[in-house]
């Protein structure tokens, strides 16, 4: 029985946007607190190799999931001293975390390419598998971060929007003079959410090599990291937001895909610039109202000299 | 900024060796911590390039090299920020094939230029779509250059692998070759093309019109602050969108010339990470020409060095890149207060 | 100042640091993934350490991840500095820069993995793996279900193509109603793609999933873990993958040719030509997994034995999935030409660019 058309883009699409979902938001939290982080796909690479290559060396995932969230922190850790202690340029600094991904990921995961392990377990409740189309589909056989991943996505929304930390966070975006002046220590709430959005984006690398592909190979990301950066504008700064650019950006490639399978006659490489050309043109229907979202401290970065 | 001064020229270059030293140090750190040996990884480094084609492989890496940092200089001038390089490269390498391919027997002296000129306007204007829509203050250009990168590489593959695919025996997806007439020379049996003076050229002309013409001096006058240099009666929106599309020219000249002077016909896998690596060595360089130079040298030794360590030494090619972060990190970390 | 010198110093000791012991023959091999990856480039690794470690004196010099561009010519370069006399450029992708080097070092000797014109130091080899696909066809059409066979493929290439034409037409051998579905992912190692399409692939009801793309083992992992079959390529190791699905699997045998040529250019014999070996040369059939039948591995031996001897599915009168006769009666396909295949044959859902 074949899984129609919808229900084969859903399936696709969150399995595929489970780790888009999670960088996403670890960058939305970089950036409330007023620092963007070009280098998202280096960490992500970092995650996914030192992931898998503990998973390889210990045979446990979860011990692989662990050291790939604190992978991604000590990141963004590093990047943050670049940014908030030294200063530096950001754009600048974060190219240059992305390359130090692209190495560091391939020095570390070089010797456990090839290797086979048993990635994260997956869950299915036995009532939803009892569903008609369900039960022959990936739909609702989840990881834990896949199953987390809306729970997550709340409790990122709840961090940044209710509670004080949250409000200092973004107050630290909007003005790190201001944030300093109400007696905040903006260095040190940039560093933590530096350091939580890292976690979460060492858990979205794992996620690519621990549950999706079960393998490590350089580069496997492939852009990822971008496509998060641009999510988290299409989503105006807002983790819920960030759900549905998710799903869409994920369903954009398993769309491609799953047209292929079904005998589409558009040629694969048409179908592959779809997300990219999706996230452009989302960006420009909403462009005005954007930059308004935006935290004005990440103004100088972004927007240049306006 | 005049260059004339020696002093602070010398100075310059003093700070550009003590940050490779240093960055040298630390990645050495690292192959010890990888278990090999540094001091043999820099003598077979050295020695692969102390040949006539070592060498001249140094030039062919600096080549591209050095257009995609002017692709990201031209613009900074103006507060631009050009990260668009990889996609512009690309699309200059698609327009130029359609000129060679289109106009297949013209002589050498129409085709070349043409196939050039065809070349910086692919780039010229990949770039300016980014830079309409930042002008128009729809999309920022940082966000917008660097999803474009996804999209040409794709736009290559699909002509590749479509109407350009070469007929003939081979499976390998690529154009057909191009006539002779529109490939650029190449300098004593190595692989040192005409590229190389395109790009000394762009670099020559790049100086000339930041530091010596009125257009110069406009540009770094938004650059310096768009809404007062608005307010001069200079017309920002077009100088931003000129500024993006000549960027993006320089980048497509850097495909033009990879595509033309080192494989012969289009194909995929042209940049390996040109863009990016332009991106930083402008920045290394404060967007000055002569820094440029010397930086866009001191990448071609490092990408260089890691393919002779990789196969010396096992290393995966990637662990080079650690070293470009390196050399990033410490000047980074250097300048206090932000640059720019 | 003293920093400076010292490294300076450092840096020239080390230039002039002695060579090593020399070995009788230096080999250098470039791969365009991982030799570990349980496919292409590890059947490639395998069979050059089984030579280093047959013939005496011979050291493997190998570049692993090296992209099909421009700098897989410094590599080249490299190893012959380093004293390679005999280099493997594995993929396909580096026939130009591999051509270039070769005219450059006539006393090196090169052997391609791929096609094209062999010339005096230049040899081109491959695996016809093309209509050995033909007996796994037969495997994957007696035992599927629902009568639908995927297919992941990397790119678009005339060889690919040709596999999974051969494998349309093993399996309409044995079931007229059997159809072959493929997605492109469009490069021969994207691993998430490559997921991605398995799980389109069994979305759209394929139970026995083969694939041409580096490595077997996303895939195969993927269609495993949804319970479908699985036909390996690349690598006989591959099986190990799929404890339950795996039916069988062509893999690369390299070693014989290999130690023949490491032997030739010890001996000063070399000559470039183009060799192209099928079933039971450089390329043979997998173990079966448990679930293939007695019955069902006596089909595909047999076939496997047809082939060996001689036969072709390639031969007309032969129609594309459009409906056009792409082979009139009595037109055949020469392994020297699968490589500018360009149709898939009627039976195959699927778009060839």
């Amino acid at each position: 029985m074949t899984t129609p058309l919808v229900l084969g883009v859903l399936a696709g699409a969150v399995l595929s946007g489970t780790s888009l979902l999670y960088a996403t938001l670890g960058e939305t939290l970089a950036e409330r607190s007023g620092i963007v982080n070009l280098g998202l796909e280096g960490v992500l690479l970092m995650g996914a190799s030192v992931g898998f290559a503990v998973t390889a060396v210990t045979g446990n995932p979860w011990l692989g999931l662990a050291a790939a969230a604190l992978t991604g922190g000590l990141a963004n850790g590093l990047f943050g001293w670049l940014v908030v202690t030294r200063k530096a340029n950001q754009l600048a600094s974060g190219l240059a975390m992305m390359f130090f991904g692209f190495g560091v990921s391939a020095l570390v995961g070089a010797p456990h390419v090839g290797a086979v392990i048993t990635g994260l377990p997956k869950w299915r409740p036995a009532w939803l598998g009892a569903l008609p189309w369900v039960s022959a589909s990936t739909l609702f056989n989840y990881d834990l971060l896949t199953w987390l991943a809306l729970p997550v996505a709340l409790l990122v929304w709840w961090l940044l929007f209710k509670t004080r930390w949250g409000l200092g966070v973004r107050a630290v975006g909007e003005s790190p003079a201001a944030a300093f002046a109400s007696g905040r220590n903006p260095a040190l709430m940039q560093f933590q959410a530096l350091g939580l959005g890292g976690m979460l984006g060492g858990v979205a690398g794992a996620h690519l090599s621990l549950s999706l592909t079960l393998t490590w190979a350089e580069y496997m990301t492939a852009g990822r990291g971008f496509i998060a950066i641009a999510l988290v504008i299409f989503s105006k700064w807002n983790p819920l937001r960030a759900v549905v650019g998710a799903l869409l950006f994920g369903g954009a490639e398993a769309l491609q895909l799953q047209l292929q399978a079904r005998g589409s006659l558009i040629s694969p490489f048409i179908l592959e610039m779809m997300p990219y050309l999706l996230t452009l043109l989302v960006l420009l229907a909403w462009g005005g109202s954007r930059r308004l979202a935006a935290p004005a401290g990440l103004g100088r970065t972004f927007f240049g000299s306006d | 900024m005049s260059e004339l001064a020696l002093r602070p020229f010398l100075r310059q270059a003093l700070r550009h060796t003590l940050v490779a030293v240093a960055a040298l140090a630390m990645f050495a750190a690292i192959l010890l911590v990888a278990g090999k040996d540094p001091l043999r990884a820099a003598a077979d480094t050295c020695r692969s390039m102390t040949t006539v084609y070592g060498f001249s492989e140094l030039l062919v890496r600096m080549t591209p090299l050095l257009l995609t940092a002017v692709a990201v200089a031209l613009p900074s001038r103006l507060g631009l920020i050009n990260v668009g390089g990889e996609g512009q490269l690309y699309m200059g390498a698609w327009l130029a094939t359609a000129g060679a391919l289109w106009f297949p027997a013209a002589p050498r002296w129409v085709l070349l230029p043409l196939v050039a000129a065809m070349g910086f306007l692919g780039g010229a204007l990949w770039a300016a779509i980014p830079g309409v829509l930042r002008a128009m203050k729809l999309v920022n250009e940082t966000i917008a250059t660097l999803l474009l990168n996804y999209v040409a590489p794709l736009i290559v593959s699909y002509s590749i692998f479509g109407p350009w695919k070469a007929p003939g025996s081979s499976a390998y997806p690529e154009s057909p070759a191009y006539p002779d007439a529109a490939l650029l020379p190449a300098f004593f049996d190595t692989r040192v093309h005409g590229g190389l003076l395109l790009a000394l050229a762009a670099l020559l002309a790049y100086w000339i019109l930041v530091d010596k013409t009125r257009w110069g001096l406009q540009m770094r006058a938004i650059g310096g602050n768009a809404e007062a240099a608005q307010r001069l009666g200079i017309p920002v929106a077009v100088f931003l969108v000129a500024g993006l599309a000549l960027g993006g020219g320089m980048a497509g000249l850097a495909g033009m010339g990879e595509a033309m002077g080192v494989h012969g016909r289009l194909r995929q896998g042209l940049s390996p990470g040109f863009g990016f690596t332009g991106f930083l060595i402008a920045w290394l360089a404060g967007g000055r020409p002569l820094g440029i130079l010397f930086m866009a040298f001191l990448f071609a030794i490092i990408t260089a060095a890691g393919d002779t360590l990789q196969i010396t030494q096992g290393l995966p090619f990637s662990v080079v890149n650690i070293l470009l972060a390196m050399v990033l990190f410490i000047v980074l970390a250097r300048r206090p207060g932000g640059a720019r | 100042m003293k920093k400076h010198s010292f490294v300076a110093l450092l840096l020239a000791l080390a230039c002039f640091a002695g060579r090593a012991e020399q070995p009788k023959l230096v080999i250098g091999a470039v791969y365009v993934g991982s030799v570990n990856d349980y496919g292409y480039n590890r059947s490639f690794h395998d069979a050059l350490a089984q030579v280093a470690r047959d013939l005496p004196g011979v050291k493997i010099l190998e570049a692993e991840n090296v992209p099909e561009s421009a700098t897989v010519e410094g590599i080249m370069e490299g190893m012959i500095q380093q004293g390679a006399k005999l280099i493997f450029p594995t993929s396909f992708g580096y026939a130009a820069s591999a051509r270039k080097v070769a005219k450059r070092h006539k006393d090196v000797a090169f052997e391609y993995a791929g096609d094209g014109d062999a010339s005096r130091n230049f040899g081109v080899f491959f695996g016809s793996t093309q209509i050995a696909w033909y007996p796994m066809g037969v495997a994957a059409g007696r035992m599927t279900k629902t009568n639908k066979l995927g297919f992941v493929m990397g790119m678009p290439i005339g060889y690919a193509l040709g596999n999974v034409n051969a494998f349309q037409m093993g399996a309409r051998s044995v079931n007229k109603n059997v159809q072959t579905i493929v997605v492109v992912t469009g490069g021969w190692a994207d691993k998430a793609k490559e997921a991605g399409a398995a799980n389109a692939l069994i979305d759209q009801g394929c139970d026995v999933v083969g694939m041409h793309v580096d490595s077997p083992a996303t895939v195969i992992q993927t269609v495993e873990a949804r319970g479908g079959m699985s036909i390996g390529f690349q690598s006989l190791e591959a099986r190990a993958l799929a404890p339950k699905g795996w039916l069988t699997g062509l893999g690369f045998t390299w070693t014989p040719f290999f130690t023949k040529i490491a032997q030739d250019v010890l001996n000063n014999r070399f000559r470039g030509e183009a060799v192209y070996q099928g079933l039971g040369g450089m390329v043979a059939v997998a173990p079966f997994g448990k679930a293939v039948p007695p019955d069902v591995q006596k089909l595909v031996n047999d076939a496997a034995k047809k082939v060996a001897g001689g036969f072709s599915p390639f031969v007309g009168p032969v129609k594309d999935n459009k409906g056009n006769i792409v082979l009139p009666p009595g037109a055949s396909v020469g392994a020297d030409q699968m490589g500018s295949l360009n149709w898939y044959v009627e039976g195959v859902v699927g778009k060839v660019r």
